[in-house]
Order: structure tokens, then C-alpha cells, then sequence
């Protein structure tokens, strides 16, 4: 027996250091501006992937590219001390898939132990969110069978989507009477709100599935609004019959959920809008593109993408401070929710840089309205603080038309193209075209920080 | 082969060399030394190393590297450079910046990864940057 009490306190730090370093989430210790003070391995396991420059010294600047808010989460957190999120999740998006292992989602809880200290949990819920997904389906589906249905519009469609009957049941809860027969049930939705590929992409997700379900916005035949949820099915024997090409090949059950929309409105913003802009966050982005691209996959159609960011915004920030550059955000996101269609996907996926993707829409109509959002930019001023900021901002446009492209491909050549933008002088919009990394000179990630 | 003592971070065709030197020899190193195999078990683990972590060698000897010595290691900059190589019987030699968290502060260190087909002894190198 070894009685020998340094050496019996030297082997109890051995074994609580090795405690640490096999813990299997991320431990993090920092200052209140994110400053590593310690760090255990599987923090470092999850975030050297994600800082560029192989450094590892603070927190909010690693994580800075995919969870771009964290500073401003601590900076308001008006508390001495508490927990500033719990579980909040992170989404690394497509980039993370250039390699077998790595995670897509993390989950991430601060708490603010004083004004000095933060302690950070990191783990990898890569697994827990694919299982999540599928269980929110599982409800929503449930949701639209059991609940108290009171009332639903049963409405059968044809090959091409459009009614094929009316019935009473349309009338009650859409308005429409008869002369809804032969229309797409896009005549539902709100005006810009579907495409009519989507209209296509729903009824092949039913014969894939055996079922299609969606919750949304609908129109009602005197434009008013209500909140509904829709299941599309394939009938069964359900070949058209010589001559009868409008016979039913669908069931649409169509129910309307208003009072449930706040519910689920509230919880659909806390995981998918980002907080200080309003528009989608990182999350709602990569899933809606690339559900998006996987139907552009199967039934080929124009989808452009643009990428696009605040020129000089180091600027902004250091004249004006981060409050001011704040506010230049929350302004443009004000402005690109009143210029995409609601069809569109409008996201903040980096600190100053914003990415919409237009379903059904070549890259000429891209173009024409990131211009338009261009000049719109230009134009204002932002009132923070007695000053005026002015600002303006680079686009890169590319689109997929005609090619199979992934996302990161796509994003990658609106990428190409935005450098093209800020490298030609910036306030500007620019398609992206073939030799374009060349004659830009474009190295790998070499954009410079003041963009 | 005393001379193999001499050994630095940067020398060339280090890989063979370190298969040969004893744990005394290994142990004089400046620089610090995981060996593992082709199951991922470390077999050499040397001094400057196990001081650094404020690990003994016998609570690393015999463990899986990367889930239960250095997790740190376990993504596609590391762990996965070492998996593709011995998918494509390929030679690994690459020095990489990188962070350990050596007894939980972030310490900057230059990595050396190192493997070739054939042998049965593959290595992590660190060594600090100032």
C-alpha cells in the first residue's frame, strides 16, 4: 500500500484529468468576450474543423462563421448570472459533408457564471436531430388524423394536381364553390406562396411515400387567410381511363388549423428564424434548399441561389459600433423579406452574409431582383443613434439550370461570384460564369476580413 | 543508433527510424511521441508527451487512440487522414497546425501525422508552437 501522501494526491489528479479528457461532450471555460481559459478534447474535437486558422483561442470568433449571434446573446443577457441558452442548436450545413465523420448539428449551452466567466457544453446532435425530424413528422401526422377534427375539406385531384370534384366540404372550408373544379390545388395557397413544380414535387412525394403533408398558409376563395394543414394520398387503381384524363388520383384532406398557428408558428421560429434579423437562420436554410434541390434533382427546373453581404461592414462596426452595425442588419433583413416571394428561401447564414434561394427561377430573374435589392440598398440610410448609416452590398448570383448540381456546388459558385462582386469594387451584383476563379485569381478562402 | 537519439521533429523518413528506438531512447525525444497501431492502440507513448498531458504511460498503453487517449484527434483532420491512408495503402506525412488541450488549456501545437503501407506502427508527433 502506498501511504505516501503526495504520491496518492499526484495519482487523483491524474485520474480526474484523465475523467476530463475522456468526457464525451465539450467543456469550455472562457471570459465573458469568449476567451479560451480551458478546454477539454472533445471541445477541440468539434471546433478545429470550424476555426480556419488553426488557432483555438476564443469561443464566439470558432464559432463565428455558423453561429454568428453569440456574441449579441451574451451582450444582452441582462442577468449577473444564468444560463444565456440550453441545447441551442447549430447547424453546420452542407460544408461538413466533405467528410464521413463529421457532425451536421451542435448543440451548444452557455451559462454565464459571473461578469468574468462563461462555461460552454458542447456536443455533437447530429444523430438526435435526424431522429428529431422524423418524430416532428410523426406528429404533425398524427396532428392532421386524430385531433378533434371539426371540419376538413375533402378534395380529389387528378393527375395533374387540379380538383376534380366539388363537394361540400370545399365549399365550407375553402369558400370555392363549382367553378374550383379543373383549377391546381396551388389555388389554395396564397398568391407566390407555391410554385407549380412544388405543386408537381407534393404529389410525387405521395406516390413516393404513400403520403404528402404540409402546413401553411391557405387562401380562401374571398382572399382571406387561414392557417391549414393538407395531406396529399395516391389512390389506389388509379390509372386514368381512356378519355378520362380529370379522373381523381388523389385525396387531399385539407383542414384549417388557425387556432393552432400561434403554437406552431412559435416553435417553428425558435428553431428556424434568426433572432436578430427575422429571416431564416442557417438550420431553416440548409434543410428547405436542400429538400429544394433534391426535388430540382427528379424534375429538373431552373433554382437560382444568391449570396450576398454588406460591403466594408468591418466598417460599419468600428464607426458606428456593433449596435450600429446591428441595426444595418436588422434593416436589410427588414428589406429582403419585403423583396423575395414568399416561395423564396431568405436566411442569415454568416455574420454580415445572407443566402436566398429562388425555386423556379433562372438566373436572369435573379438577377433582375438582386439588382433591384441592390439599388433599393443604396439608396437608404439606416438612423441609429442621431447618425444616418449608409450602406451598400455585393451579390454573387448563380443558378441550376439544366446541370445536377449539390448545394455546396451551387454555393460555391455564388460564392466565386461574390468575391467577383467585392474584388470588381463592390455595390454590385455578379452572375457567376465558368472561367470565373480564374480571371478573378480567386485562391481557396482568401477572401480578406473587411469585406 | 545512438545517433537516432538526435532526432528531431522535422527530420525526414522518421517513420522507420522511431519503429527501432527503445522507450529510454524514446524518451529523450524533445518532441512528443504516440505510437499506434493498425487497430488504433497505442503502443509508445514517451516522456515529453506524458508530461505535457500529465498522463503515465500505463494509463495510455493499451487503449484505442482515438476515443479513449487523444478524442481531441477524432475528426476528418486527423483521425480520417490516418483511415483514408490505410483505405489507399498510401504513405501519410503531413505536419499540421493544430490545439490540444493539454491538462484542459488550449496549447498550440504543430502536428506531424505519419503512416506507410507495410508498417505495422503508425504516429502522432507533437511539438509546440511558440
Amino acid at each position: 500500500m502506498n501511504h505516501d501522501p503526495h504520491a496518492q494526491s499526484a495519482a487523483e489528479h491524474e485520474a480526474l484529468i484523465q475523467f476530463l479528457y475522456l468526457a464525451p461532450v465539450g467543456l469550455v471555460q472562457t471570459g465573458i468576450d469568449g476567451e479560451i481559459q480551458m478546454i477539454n478534447p472533445i471541445s477541440a474535437q468539434l471546433l478545429m474543423p470550424l476555426a480556419h486558422d488553426g488557432e483555438l483561442a476564443n469561443l464566439f470568433d470558432a464559432l463565428q462563421d455558423v453561429a454568428p449571434e453569440l456574441r449579441q446573446l451574451v451582450g444582452v443577457f441582462g442577468r449577473a448570472s444564468g444560463m444565456v441558452c440550453d441545447g441551442l442548436h447549430i447547424h453546420l450545413g452542407p460544408g461538413a459533408l466533405r467528410a464521413r465523420r463529421a457532425p451536421q448539428v451542435l448543440s451548444l449551452t452557455l451559462l454565464k457564471l459571473d461578469g468574468e466567466r462563461l462555461m460552454a457544453v458542447l456536443s455533437d446532435v447530429t444523430e438526435q436531430v435526424r431522429r428529431e425530424r422524423q418524430l416532428r413528422q410523426n406528429d404533425a401526422w398524427l396532428n392532421a388524423l386524430l385531433t378533434s377534427i371539426t371540419d376538413y375539406a375533402l378534395v380529389g385531384l387528378d393527375h395533374q394536381g387540379r380538383v376534380s370534384a366539388w363537394n361540400e366540404t370545399i365549399g365550407r372550408v375553402t369558400g370555392h364553390d363549382e367553378s374550383v373544379v379543373g383549377k391546381p390545388y396551388s389555388v389554395f395557397h396564397p398568391l407566390e406562396a407555391i410554385t407549380p413544380e412544388q405543386v408537381r414535387d407534393r404529389l410525387l412525394d405521395a406516390d413516393q411515400n404513400g403520403w404528402q403533408l404540409d402546413e401553411g398558409a391557405r387562401l380562401r376563395a374571398d382572399g382571406s387567410q387561414f392557417w391549414g394543414s393538407a395531406i396529399i394520398s395516391p389512390l389506389p387503381d388509379r390509372d386514368p381511363l381512356e378519355g378520362e384524363p380529370e379522373a381523381p388520383a388523389y385525396c387531399m384532406v385539407m383542414r384549417d388549423i388557425s387556432d393552432k398557428r400561434e403554437a406552431i408558428e412559435g416553435r417553428r421560429k425558435s428553431v428556424f428564424c434568426d433572432h436578430l434579423t427575422g429571416v431564416g437562420n442557417r438550420r431553416a436554410f440548409f434543410e428547405a434548399a436542400e429538400l429544394e434541390l433534391t426535388h430540382n434533382r427528379r424534375q429538373p427546373r431552373p433554382t437560382s441561389l444568391i449570396l450576398l453581404d454588406a460591403d466594408h461592414f468591418k466598417r460599419i462596426n468600428d464607426r458606428h459600433g456593433h449596435p450600429g452595425g446591428d441595426a444595418v442588419l436588422r434593416e436589410l433583413g427588414h428589406l429582403l423579406s419585403a423583396t423575395f416571394r414568399q416561395v423564396d428561401i431568405v436566411a442569415r447564414v454568416g455574420g454580415e452574409e445572407f443566402a436566398v434561394l429562388l425555386p423556379s427561377c433562372p438566373l436572369s430573374g435573379a438577377l433582375a431582383v438582386a439588382e433591384r435589392l441592390r439599388a433599393q440598398a443604396a439608396q437608404r440610410t439606416v438612423g441609429f443613434d442621431g447618425a444616418d448609416i449608409g450602406y451598400t452590398i455585393s451579390a454573387g448570383v448563380a443558378a441550376c439550370d439544366g446541370e445536377q448540381l449539390t448545394l455546396e456546388t451551387l454555393m460555391k459558385r455564388a460564392d466565386q461570384a461574390l468575391y467577383a462582386a467585392k474584388a470588381g469594387g463592390r455595390n454590385r451584383v455578379q452572375p457567376w460564369m465558368p472561367d470565373l476563379h480564374r480571371s478573378t485569381g480567386l485562391a481557396a478562402g482568401g477572401r480578406d476580413a473587411d469585406r | 543508433m545512438t545517433a537516432d537519439t538526435d532526432l528531431s521533429f522535422a527530420t525526414p523518413t522518421l517513420l522507420g527510424r522511431l519503429a527501432h528506438l527503445s522507450a529510454e531512447d524514446l524518451d529523450r525525444l524533445d518532441f512528443g511521441v504516440i505510437g499506434f497501431d493498425a487497430d488504433t492502440t497505442v503502443r509508445q507513448y514517451n516522456r515529453t508527451e506524458s508530461e505535457a498531458a500529465g498522463l503515465t504511460p500505463p494509463r495510455v498503453l493499451g487503449q484505442p487512440l482515438f476515443t479513449n487517449v487523444a478524442p481531441c484527434l477524432n475528426n476528418f483532420l486527423v483521425a480520417q487522414r490516418f483511415e483514408d491512408a490505410q483505405d489507399e495503402a498510401s504513405v501519410l506525412d503531413d505536419t499540421i497546425d493544430y490545439v490540444l488541450t493539454l491538462r484542459m488549456r488550449p496549447v498550440k501545437v504543430k502536428l506531424r501525422l505519419l503512416a506507410e503501407p507495410g508498417s505495422a506502427m503508425r504516429y502522432v508527433l507533437v511539438q509546440r508552437r511558440i
